[in-house]
């Protein structure tokens, strides 16, 4: 960790591993179908992926993702470096970057932008950076990032979008009083230090972004990139309008495919079906709490739990639901998030095992629980009547309850929830965010389940601070094996992100961590 | 005069109705399950988030000071802002209202444009051929579900054909009308399915009655009769029924929209229901509820000029 990460990588890079042989063109607007409209494009106080996933464009962080999600690329800096004890990391700024507007980036900008992500009191994601301390600067390249203890995701929080550069002078020179109302004027008219400039936004229906002429990194012709003129998103909520839009030629490309058309997009003329590889996993979270309300609940029984586990059969439920896009899942976070751990499929369908644990656990006879299901979401709707009639084989008489999303997301943060359906995708090239959720008890308490071991938050807590690579995978590993043993969730798959282009698209990707990159898309004449 | 009487009546009335209206929304709002900042912030949000946000919306007043607040700001004309698109609710309305006006309003068109011809057609040939043929369409029309109807025709007109775009709103009036076309049909299809049996079972009820005999025993020419004598009492019920059916128009359009990504008042409905956007749902819902009362209040006066007995 003490060694300088000379990044050498010239900004090619940048053009990614997507790249057929075809010479770039320029020019154009790529027009995307989007389900539905961003809410607020501020880095810090945004709460949404409808944001989260379109803010890199607008916005550059210090250092990138790479396209795999896993990995670091230089950004508006291009080195870093992180000082023997773990507690300093130096970075440099790139020579000659500018914002939209053409006013330098300045380490100024930068240390505001960045205490501004790490202040505990603007927005919800301050926790990713919360190790911060201090912000300074030295000379026209440097900043030097002070922390309060060893924290070994800090270069990879420096990729999240809550850490993207802000001019500070335009953003305090903006209409309002507070910090909020400065981001609310400031965001109406953005000033970029992304690929892309905000041009109009109409919200609910369109948002135009046009190509920003200062943007640093170049692309494989030596010329600046990007190379589209602008990008046209539309707002398509209906899925199968969506694809008839990218049919008729409307669009370019469009998101959220769902998984029933896979197949037939794939065959179709024009069309580019991509399967992104992303972290999304789809799971059951169980409440664990001896007792909900003033019932026993059968659930914080841990056999019971494996029994339920093992009389899922996990590969008809990715068939019947995913229509056999999606895998079964080998640990409780994904198998592109890093430091995962595990290469066979949890909890191999195995009636007869689930029997015996029923048997073991006292409930030979079964029990009556239920289930919250999203109304009108078909998947879950679907997984749902797959695990009542998989689990009626053990004897557990399942009750689906449909609700809407705040109904929902009620019962689970009161407690008073039996079991609920759910997706997560990680938002840091980092295992803590998915672990701090899951396993960690003081951030949410294990997902809302009551499920609390001493041991995980210890080995997360030892995790958050561990900077020798190989002690931390290993605290790592431990925390999956005992999660994936007794944690109160039963996992069902994973899904990559289906995105279904024009063959004219090229270059564009959905990184593993949601963001969609049009730095270096294009589109063939 | 009588008639002028009449409408300030009926003006009156709407006031309490409106005023039920909004108590009513206000509170039922705030008794769904869910608050705004957890529909927000999602499932990963932290209790002490959730608390600040809620705290900061005015959320964590009890509810008779929350509607007092409200009932101020609303004399003041000011709605409040959007929580989740953190606009004005005011703003929201200006733009997305008249897009559902239209939709709503061209459907309303369409179906009349459809509804009184073949009615007559229907009416006049009684029992034959073109009334058979008339009726089974439109009961065909009438039991197919607008989401359906709406893929279908952009299946087929859109993607297929392509004699119009599929979905979304133009840049000016006559792209709009252009862009609208489909939808505002999809939506006309069952109105006109009704329409056009109400209107047919009165025009057969008033072609037998005596006055239009006497009519025709007078010598009067057909298209008088059928314009003046026929036609406006066989309207009387069809008008009610036309005002009445707004609020159905208004209800079709939220699934229209979201099919034909159509952004308009209908689909921030929704969304704002999800979001638990309490300040959107309330802007709207007073909007509607004003558009219903007007056009149920222009639904009598056309029946009062229709039938003057209404107006005593």
């Amino acid at each position: 960790m003490n060694t300088l990460v000379k990044a050498a990588l010239s900004a090619a890079l940048l053009v990614g591993t997507s790249y057929s042989a075809l010479a770039v063109e320029r020019g154009g607007t790529l027009k995307y179908g989007r389900y539905a409209d961003s809410l607020f494009l501020d880095p810090v106080l945004n709460d949404a992926n409808v944001d989260i996933w379109v803010l890199s464009n607008l916005y550059d962080t210090l250092i990138l993702p790479t396209d795999d999600g896993k990995g670091l690329k230089p950004g508006l800096a291009t080195e870093w470096k992180v000082s023997g004890d773990g507690l300093t990391v130096t970075l440099t700024l790139r020579d000659g970057i500018k914002f939209s507007d053409g006013s330098p980036i300045t380490p100024a900008d930068v240390q505001w932008s960045l205490k501004r992500a790490a202040d505990p009191k603007k927005g919800i994601w301050n926790f990713l950076v919360g190790s911060i301390q201090d912000v300074t600067t030295e000379g026209d390249h440097t900043v030097i990032i002070k922390l309060k203890n060893t924290d070994p995701a800090i270069l990879a929080s420096l990729t999240v979008f809550n850490t993207a550069i802000l001019p500070m002078k335009a953003f305090e020179a903006s209409e309002g009083t507070t910090d909020e109302e400065k981001a609310k004027s400031f965001s109406a008219h953005p000033i970029s230090s992304g690929p892309f400039v905000l041009q109009s936004w109409d919200h609910g229906q369109s948002m135009k972004l046009t190509r920003n002429e200062n943007y640093w990194a170049k692309g494989e012709d030596g010329k600046p990139l990007p190379y589209l003129d602008g990008i046209d998103f539309e707002v398509i909520p209906d899925d199968a309008t969506r694809i008839l839009k990218l049919q008729s030629g409307e669009i370019d490309g469009a998101e959220f495919i769902p998984y029933a058309r896979v197949d037939e997009l794939k065959q179709a003329d024009g069309i580019d079906m991509k399967l992104y590889p992303s972290t999304r996993v789809e799971y059951i979270t169980m409440n664990v709490r001896p007792k909900i309300g003033d019932k026993d609940n059968p659930l914080s029984n841990e056999k019971v739990r494996q029994a339920m586990n093992y009389a899922t059969n996990k590969e008809a439920i990715i068939q019947v639901v995913t229509h056999g896009v999606g895998s079964q899942m080998t640990s409780f976070m994904s198998s592109a998030t890093p430091l995962h751990k595990g290469d066979k499929p949890l909890y191999p369908y195995d009636l007869d095992k689930a029997k015996q644990l029923m048997k073991d656990a006292g409930f030979e006879n079964g029990f009556e629980t239920s289930l919250l299901v999203l109304a009108g979401n078909q998947d879950e709707i679907g997984i749902a009547t797959a695990v009542q009639q998989m689990w009626g084989q053990i004897g557990i008489k399942l009750d689906l309850q449909q609700v809407d999303n705040p109904s929902r997301t009620q019962q689970y943060r009161d407690g008073t929830f039996t079991m609920r359906e759910a997706a997560w995708t990680d938002d840091i090239a980092d295992p803590n965010e998915i672990a701090s959720y899951f396993v960690y008890s003081p951030t949410i308490g294990a997902l809302h389940s009551g499920w609390k071991s001493d041991e995980a938050d210890k080995l997360f807590e030892a995790s958050q601070k561990e900077i020798d690579a190989a002690k931390r995978a290993d605290q790592y590993a431990k925390m999956q094996d005992l999660y994936n043993a007794s944690g109160p969730i039963l996992p069902l798959y994973e899904t990559p992100y289906p995105v279904a282009l024009s063959k004219k698209v090229q270059g564009f990707v959905q990184i593993p961590l949601g963001n969609n990159i049009f730095g270096a898309a294009w589109l063939q004449k | 005069m009588p008639l002028l009487g009449f409408i300030f009546r009926r003006v009156l009335q709407t006031i309490p109705t409106i005023a039920f209206i909004l108590v009513v929304t206000f509170i039922l709002v705030r008794l769904l399950p869910g608050d705004p900042a957890s529909a927000m912030l999602g499932d990963r949000a932290i209790d002490a988030d959730v608390q600040r946000i809620n705290a900061k919306l005015g959320l964590d007043q009890p509810i008779p000071v929350q509607f007092l607040y409200f009932t101020k700001a609303v004399f003041t004309g000011d709605l409040g802002n959007s929580i989740g698109l953190k606009l004005p609710v005011i703003e929201l309305i200006e733009r997305r209202l008249p897009v559902t006006l239209m939709l709503t309003g061209m459907a309303a068109l369409i179906a009349l444009l459809v509804a009184v011809p073949l009615s007559f057609v229907a009416a006049l040939n009684r029992g034959g051929a073109p009334d058979a043929i008339i009726r089974g369409t439109f009961q065909i029309g009438l039991s197919m579900p607008v989401f359906y109807v709406g893929l279908v025709l952009l299946t087929v007109f859109a993607a297929k054909l392509r004699w119009f775009p599929v979905g979304g709103y133009g840049q000016n009036f006559l792209d709009d009308l252009y862009h609208l076309f489909l939808p505002a049909t999809t939506l006309a299809l069952s109105l006109s399915a009704v329409l056009m049996r109400n209107l047919r079972a009165a025009i057969i009820g008033v072609v037998g009655a005596d006055y239009v005999d006497f009519a025709r025993a007078k010598g009067l020419r057909a298209r008088v009769i059928m314009t003046r004598h026929v036609l406006r009492n066989a309207l009387i019920s069809t008008v009610t029924l036309f005002g009445l059916s707004i609020g159905t128009l208004l209800g079709g359009a939220v699934i229209t929209e979201t099919v034909f990504a159509i952004p308009g008042a209908g689909r921030l409905m929704i969304e704002a229901i999800y979001g638990r956007d309490y300040p959107v749902i309330q802007g709207l819902t007073i909007a509607l509820a004003l558009l219903v009362s007007f056009t149920f209040l222009l639904t009598d006066i056309v029946q009062a000029w229709l039938d003057p007995r209404v107006v005593r």
